[in-house]
């Protein structure tokens, strides 16, 4: 029986185990998405020893609460 | 032409200029290498006491030198299969001199979670090299994964400059794990594939 694997486990897969060159358009997709979570988690939500405060995604969800 | 690809090229130009000085001053690549090291332990120095801005500042130009070294060597044709050697071997002292100095900053701050968080990312960043160079003397090629040592240091560099380093320890942690699952598993498929049939 062949085995189905769904679009957002295949974006998973190709994302984890990595077989694409520098300078794709998937590489690209990659460093925005690693760039995302370093400058948007807030360095409170990680604990972060020498960074403080709720960073741009902590200002959002207090402007969403408000 | 994708981002990061422009990004490269527009780094080249200046890399170029370089190559060319250390070319007509015929700098020996090796020492390129070793000056590199030399540079990344005072790096590792400047993240121990905190000091980021300038520890993002030195790594930049020891990886200069860590960048320029083979295209020197090819420049000079001073290729040799020592300088490979020399190289691979000098660029592990200067990943773990800068994760030890992460890992002093954060014991000093008490921080054990990042202690151990900074200590496991080292530990994967090592062995992600260990596992290509392993696998490459079983199969021919063994480049899969995304977390290899140009991304590490440039996520380093981001780090420091904008005072992130705990998301990037999680980020070389995990993204190290997975690479080196990744070679384990491309290595095991290539070798299955590579077994001849038993005799009948």
């Amino acid at each position: 029986m062949k085995k189905t694997v769904t679009l957002p486990g295949r974006i998973l897969w190709n994302a984890f185990f990595w077989t694409y060159d520098r300078a794709t358009w998937q590489y690209d997709l990659m460093v925005i998405a690693i760039l995302a979570f370093i400058w948007l988690t807030p360095p409170d939500w990680l604990g972060d020893p020498t960074a403080s405060g709720p960073g741009p995604l902590g200002y959002l969800a207090d402007l969403l609460q408000r | 032409m994708t981002v990061t690809g422009l990004i490269g090229t527009i780094c080249m130009f200046p890399l170029r200029a370089i190559i060319a000085a250390c070319v007509a001053l015929r700098i020996h690549p090796n020492i390129l290498t070793f000056v590199g090291v030399l540079i990344n332990v005072a790096a590792a120095w400047q993240l121990a006491f905190g000091h980021f801005i300038s520890a993002g500042v030195i790594m930049i130009v020891a990886n200069i030198f860590d960048f320029i070294d083979g295209k020197v060597a090819r420049e000079l044709h001073a290729e040799s299969k020592f300088g490979g050697f020399w190289d691979s071997v000098i660029d592990r002292f200067s990943d773990i001199a800068l994760f030890i100095g992460l890992i002093y900053l954060y014991s000093s701050l008490r921080r054990t979670d990042y202690v151990m968080i900074t200590a496991l990312a080292m530990m994967f960043a090592i062995m992600t090299s260990y596992t290509r160079a392993r696998a490459e003397s079983l199969i021919t090629k063994c480049k899969v994964g995304f977390m290899e040592r140009p991304e590490r240091i440039v996520l380093f560099m981001i780090g420091a400059f904008t005072n992130r380093m705990a998301a990037v320890m999680w980020v070389i942690g995990v993204l190290s794990i997975f690479t080196v699952a990744d070679r384990i598993f491309y290595t095991y498929r290539e070798l299955k594939h590579a077994q001849p049939e038993p005799m009948a």
